[in-house]
């Protein structure tokens, strides 16, 4: 009788429930708290999104970022990635979270660095590029005027039709950019003050010049490279 | 009964397979040759262990780029008692080569080497060389990121072949870079070449056993002497020997009984090896540590001087395999006795404490990666400044491909490879290309890992990096290739 429950439970340690070493299930981590969140933003995110002028891609410790931006879009962009350098942070695509934690971090972020009082204010402009089409002919006006000046030949920001930084980005990176800009950097936002428009641009100029700057990519990258 | 027997009588009658076996069983071997002697055994039955599962594992794994990983995934979590398939293959491997390693010991502390035994010795150290083979061709299997990058730093070890580095580095790739056509030439080396290869050399091993029979314990004052050698050894195993079944076999047998039930215990507790992350480039492991087998020579080359190393890393060890070869030649007669051989005793000691301590040195290496550095340090604002959009994401490729892991920025970083902070005044534009696609030192190469568009992005990031009154490093005839526009800098 007890041999043969010692063969049971060794062929139950042995087929894989509590052995250090088998396989094992995506542990379930608490993850609902804020402390999670900055913890799992700190490891995860910060080095490539910061705050101020620290970090290279889009500041996410900023409120401005949260009052326009969508969670169908943050979401998207953490589960699957983005672009050519933001990675998929969904465990199914080799990542490490449930779909259920990148929204507790999403939720998270938003109550961490979003407006206290929940305004969002950026509903005119916050439709992604595919909703609104953008008319590239119309944003090639928009850019000689407004962002030429900095942009240009005669620039000093250097060129964003460059197209090798154009392998680089995504359009939704590019719509990101103009809408959200770097303050810090130089770029303005897109509701703020910029040469021939003092009080920025127009929901649809944004998707107009962004428009005309994704139609500047070689021709063989289009496709590929679009979001 | 008597039909058994008759039916014996006929196979033998016509294959005279029991001809065969019956001086392999019974063969006379020294009466005192105790437990010293089950080693050699044991590694032959870990060697065994691996074909009957590396069988198994191979009807299920697919060798191919694309679903490698994923079916080792598929064996770990799908196919029943799979995980412990790859497990027990992972832990034999690592078993066969200590025990080899223990045998080979035994071998040289009892110079068993000497006449007429120098054969067998020879082909023992290329069975050594054909198992760290199979061993190194194995984690390449696993097709995970240590695979991946452990094979781009084979890869920048073959680059330093001078003159024909470049061919050298095609032959072990099967192309300039890591890619589908790799894995193809590892999985035919792994499963027919090499496995092909060491039961050639078992064989011949066991062969040159059975004919110079099993050495005896050392004793001081008995000398070897080739010319009386075997006459006198076969008469006294005659007299004195006892048959190898069932007297030495009893004793392999409860040995590798012991070491199966210690296989079983670590492959069930400790589970498989890998495979660790995908080997997908958005998910580089800058951390590339290769098997236990290999650690030490790892640990070795983060010792070395870098100007050393190319001489090092491509000489030494052609020097170790003719040392081993030479081991029978140099001396071949005269006293077996590790008392009276003090020497050979303190070299033995001097190679198993070196070849510890390094494989420590590998495994804690203080020059380790900062792992998270790649997502957790943000690029300082001084470095992100008045910077190009093509600059700035030559900044976040430099986060991306992981090159933070092993080189700071402002202080914050990995120490593996030198601070970057004022690069651009020490290396060109064109020398900063070579550098990050060709890898060198302990630098992955990132070849075709990063195209030509992240390439020129993370360079021209590079090549902002100058204190503001340190002019760029521009060597003769250097040009900025940048396309028209990204050379509006700052
Ligand atoms: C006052 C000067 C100025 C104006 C006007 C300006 N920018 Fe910029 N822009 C910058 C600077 C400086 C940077 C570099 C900082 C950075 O990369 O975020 C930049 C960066 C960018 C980037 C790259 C962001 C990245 O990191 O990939 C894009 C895209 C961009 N600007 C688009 C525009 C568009 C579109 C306009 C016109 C609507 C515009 N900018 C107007 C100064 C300006
Ligand atoms: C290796 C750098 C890197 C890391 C690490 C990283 N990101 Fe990103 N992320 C980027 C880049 C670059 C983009 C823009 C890509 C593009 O559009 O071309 C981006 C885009 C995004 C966007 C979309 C922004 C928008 O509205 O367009 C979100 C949201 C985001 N990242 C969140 C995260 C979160 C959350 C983490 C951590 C879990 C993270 N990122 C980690 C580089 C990174
Ligand atoms: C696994 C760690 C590791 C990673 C990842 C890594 N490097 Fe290195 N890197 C080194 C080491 C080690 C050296 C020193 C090489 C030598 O000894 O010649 C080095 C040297 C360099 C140098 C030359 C430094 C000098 O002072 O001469 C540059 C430039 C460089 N790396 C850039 C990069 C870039 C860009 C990336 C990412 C695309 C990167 N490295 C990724 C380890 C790494």
């Amino acid at each position: 009788m007890n041999s043969r429950l010692l063969l049971a439970s060794l062929i139950t340690w042995l087929s894989g429930c509590e052995r250090p070493g088998g396989p094992h299930a995506v542990q379930p981590v608490a993850h609902d708290s804020l402390a999670w969140t900055q913890s799992a933003f700190n490891t995860n995110c910060r080095g490539c999104h910061s705050q101020g002028a620290e970090g290279a891609a889009l500041p996410l410790m900023n409120a401005n970022y949260w009052a326009v931006a969508t969670d169908a879009v943050v979401i998207e962009a953490i589960a699957h990635g983005q672009g050519r350098s933001m990675p998929a942070y969904l465990a199914d695509e080799g990542g490490p979270f449930t779909s259920a934690q990148i929204v507790s971090l999403v939720q998270g972020m938003r109550s961490l660095w979003g407006a206290k009082d929940g305004a969002t204010g950026g509903e005119s402009v916050a439709i992604s590029p595919r909703v609104i089409a953008g008319d590239a002919g119309a944003g090639a006006a928009v850019f000689s005027q407004a962002c030429a000046g900095c942009h240009g030949p005669q620039g000093s920001a250097g060129s964003v039709i460059d197209p090798l930084y154009l392998r680089l980005i995504s359009n939704q990176g590019l719509w990101s950019a103009t809408v959200y800009g770097r303050s810090e950097l130089g770029m303005p936002a897109w509701n703020q003050a910029m040469p021939n428009r003092p009080t920025g641009l127009t929901a649809q100029e944004v998707a107009d010049v962004v428009g005309w700057i994704s139609a500047q990519r070689p021709k063989q990258q289009r496709v590929s490279d679009a979001p | 009964m008597n039909f058994l027997k008759g039916s014996l009588a006929w196979i033998e009658e016509r294959t005279g397979a029991m001809a065969f076996v019956a001086p392999l069983m019974f063969h006379h071997v020294p009466r005192n040759a105790k437990w010293w002697y089950v080693f050699g055994s044991a590694t032959l039955m870990f060697f065994t262990i691996q074909i009957v599962t590396g069988v198994c594992l191979a009807t299920v794994y697919a060798p191919s780029a694309a679903q490698a990983w994923q079916s080792l995934n598929y064996i770990d979590t799908e196919v029943p008692m799979g995980w412990m398939l790859r497990a027990l293959h992972g832990w034999s491997s690592n078993a066969m080569v200590v025990m080899m390693a223990i045998h080979m010991l035994q071998v040289f502390l009892h110079a068993s080497y000497k006449y007429p035994r120098e054969l067998n010795w020879i082909t023992g150290v290329f069975l050594l060389l054909t198992t760290l083979a199979l061993a190194f061709t194995g984690q390449v299997m696993r097709w995970d990121q240590d695979a991946y990058w452990g094979l781009g730093i084979g890869a920048a070890i073959a680059d330093r072949i001078p003159v024909f580095g470049d061919q050298a580095r095609a032959l072990l790739l099967g192309g300039p870079i890591i890619g589908g056509e790799t894995l193809n030439r590892f999985f035919a080396l792994h499963v027919f070449v090499l496995p092909g290869a060491a039961i050639a050399l078992v064989g011949l091993h066991m062969v040159l056993i059975i004919k110079n029979g099993i050495s005896e314990m050392p004793k001081p004052g008995a000398v070897v002497v080739p010319s009386t050698y075997r006459k006198e050894f076969e008469e006294r195993m005659h007299k004195d020997g006892v048959p190898f079944v069932p007297d030495a076999a009893q004793r392999d047998m409860v040995f590798c009984g012991v070491c199966l039930i210690g296989l079983v215990a670590l492959a069930a507790f400790y589970g498989p090896f890998g495979p660790g992350g995908i080997p997908d480039p958005t998910l580089i492991n800058t951390n590339p540590r290769p098997d236990y087998p290999f650690m030490w020579l790892f640990g070795a080359v983060s010792l070395l001087p870098p100007a050393s190393e190319t001489a090092i890393m491509l000489i030494a060890p052609a020097i170790v395999v003719l040392v081993l070869v030479a081991v029978p030649f140099l001396s071949n007669s005269g006293e077996r006795a590790p008392s009276k051989r003090p020497a050979m005793v303190l070299l033995a000691l001097v190679t198993v404490t070196a070849i510890a301590a390094l494989t420590w040195e590998g495994t804690t290496s203080p020059w380790s990666p900062v792992m998270d550095g790649w997502s957790s340090l943000p690029t300082p604002s001084e470095f992100t400044k008045g910077r190009t959009p093509l600059e700035m994401q030559g900044a976040v490729v430099f986060q991306f491909a992981q090159c933070r892991n092993c080189h700071s920025l402002d202080g914050r970083g990995g120490k593996r490879g030198p601070a970057l902070d004022d690069i651009a005044t020490r290396l060109s534009y064109d020398q900063l290309v070579r550098q990050v696609q060709q890898g060198g030192g302990n630098m992955p190469a990132y070849g075709k890992n990063l195209d030509s568009a992240q390439t020129a992005a993370v360079v021209g990031f590079l090549s902002t990096l100058h204190p503001f009154n340190e002019p760029d490093a521009m060597t003769p005839g250097a040009q900025l290739p940048l396309p028209s526009g990204a050379a509006t800098i700052r």
